[in-house]
């Protein structure tokens, strides 16, 4: 997405910005082009605001390799607040950013020795190991954070994509069970927990996916991707060895999730009067499914 | 915007109403110590100004503080996407490709020298 430059004022950035921030948007790129095009000159404006801004482009400015802003955006930080922890860790990034990770571990250790109750340095550490692909430390040292941070979800999460990225998907499901107690209205942990099911694979893991892809899409009935994961579930089901009766139960499932993922691509879908694609579409695929089977 | 204003004037206009309401029933308070009545109750304008403009005072607030949040929990979740949730800022790596794909990436001279990686590319 590009923003026309001379129609924003400093105000929409402003508002665009906290509207990234609180949605947890990385849109690094984004927020560097606007940062120069138009915020730069306007910071001083923005209050209290400011220093949440400073951080988001600063960590942006990483994101892209553009040291030159975040150098700026932390030398102003440390002006106004020298000796903090806070503006130390930006400092151990930009080291990081610069691949100079022993040094970054050492200025991590001094702000954990300095302050053992703060969290974000140990999960720096844990970033750094990961950025150098020592992944089986940084799961050692995550299952460690954890042990004393026990309700941290962000740690949950990432601990969950560490053991997905080794292909350790018992324990993958486990930590995402840990982020379902979290929320248990959010349809997305729903989903991976039962994507992660059908990926483990068995009767008895389908079962279970199928089950949290319903319960996913009765939180929300417009996720398409639980929907054909029930789909996808379900015909598995029909294809296996259970009994009859289950057999058929799951085929009615199947067609109705068809059903609706068909009407539901027709109706949000940009081109006009796409019945034909569609369904020539679906032909392809039912073919492919036979081929497989 | 316009609305707001507006809202925010009958806003101040309600609260100064109110008052004028508390005082207007003190002062019929005094009044009849003065002309030693008894007293029974409060005179009808009074009493329709305190509520009419408690109402509008009420409307107004409502208008100017915000948006109100929707009361069903799962109704915020559906708006998430999968990009938003697994974005998670603590454990943000920088070694990907952001290093090479943005032209106007200079490594700072004094500083990285002795450091380049094989990633580093000059422009």
């Amino acid at each position: 997405m590009s923003y026309n430059f001379k129609e924003m004022c400093w105000k929409d950035v402003r508002d665009q910005f906290r509207k990234w921030r609180e949605d947890n948007e990385r849109r690094s790129d984004e927020v560097i082009q606007l940062w120069e095009a138009l915020l730069e000159n306007h910071v001083q404006k923005t209050g209290n605001e400011r220093h949440l801004i400073l951080e988001q482009v600063l960590i942006a400015g990483f994101d892209t390799s553009r040291l030159d802003i975040a150098g700026k955006c932390i030398e102003t930080l440390s002006i106004e607040f020298p000796e903090s922890m806070r503006v130390m860790k930006f400092e151990a990034m930009r080291l990081e950013a610069l691949q100079m990770y022993e040094e970054a571990t050492d200025l991590l250790d001094e702000i954990i020795s300095k302050d053992e109750t703060n969290a974000a340095p140990r999960k720096r550490k844990i970033a750094i190991l990961k950025a150098r692909g020592m992944r089986s430390e940084a799961i050692k040292d995550l299952s460690e954070y954890l042990k004393t941070f026990m309700s941290d979800q962000e740690a949950w999460h990432e601990l969950c994509g560490l053991y997905l990225a080794e292909g350790d998907y018992s324990k993958a499901v486990f930590c995402m069970e840990e982020l379902l107690l979290h929320n248990p209205h959010s349809h997305l942990i729903h989903q991976r927990i039962a994507e992660i099911r059908y990926t483990m694979g068995g009767m008895e893991n389908v079962e279970i996916a199928r089950i949290y892809y319903s319960q996913a899409l009765k939180l929300n009935p417009n996720n398409l991707r639980a929907l054909y994961g029930l789909y996808l579930c379900c015909s598995y089901i029909t294809n296996s060895r259970a009994l009859g009766s289950k057999r058929k139960e799951a085929q009615k499932m199947a067609q109705w999730a068809l059903e609706t993922a068909g009407v539901r691509t027709i109706s949000s879908s940009k081109i006009p009067s796409n019945d034909k694609l569609v369904s020539s579409l679906e032909c392809a695929l039912g073919s492919l499914d036979i081929k497989s089977n | 915007m316009g609305t707001k204003i507006v809202n925010r004037i009958m806003l101040i206009t309600g609260l100064i109403s109110l008052l004028h309401a508390a005082f207007s029933a003190a002062h019929h308070r005094t009044y009849l110590r003065l002309t030693e009545q008894d007293w029974t109750h409060l005179p009808v304008d009074v009493i329709v100004q305190t509520v009419v403009s408690l109402l509008v005072v009420v409307y107004n607030l409502i208008q100017v503080v915000g948006n109100f949040k929707e009361i069903r929990a799962t109704v915020d979740m559906q708006e998430k996407s999968w990009d938003t949730l697994g974005n998670l800022p603590s454990f943000y790596t920088f070694n990907h490709r952001g290093m090479a794909l943005y032209q106007n990436y200079e490594a700072e001279p004094t500083t990285n020298i002795g450091n380049k990686s094989s990633l580093d590319v000059d422009y």
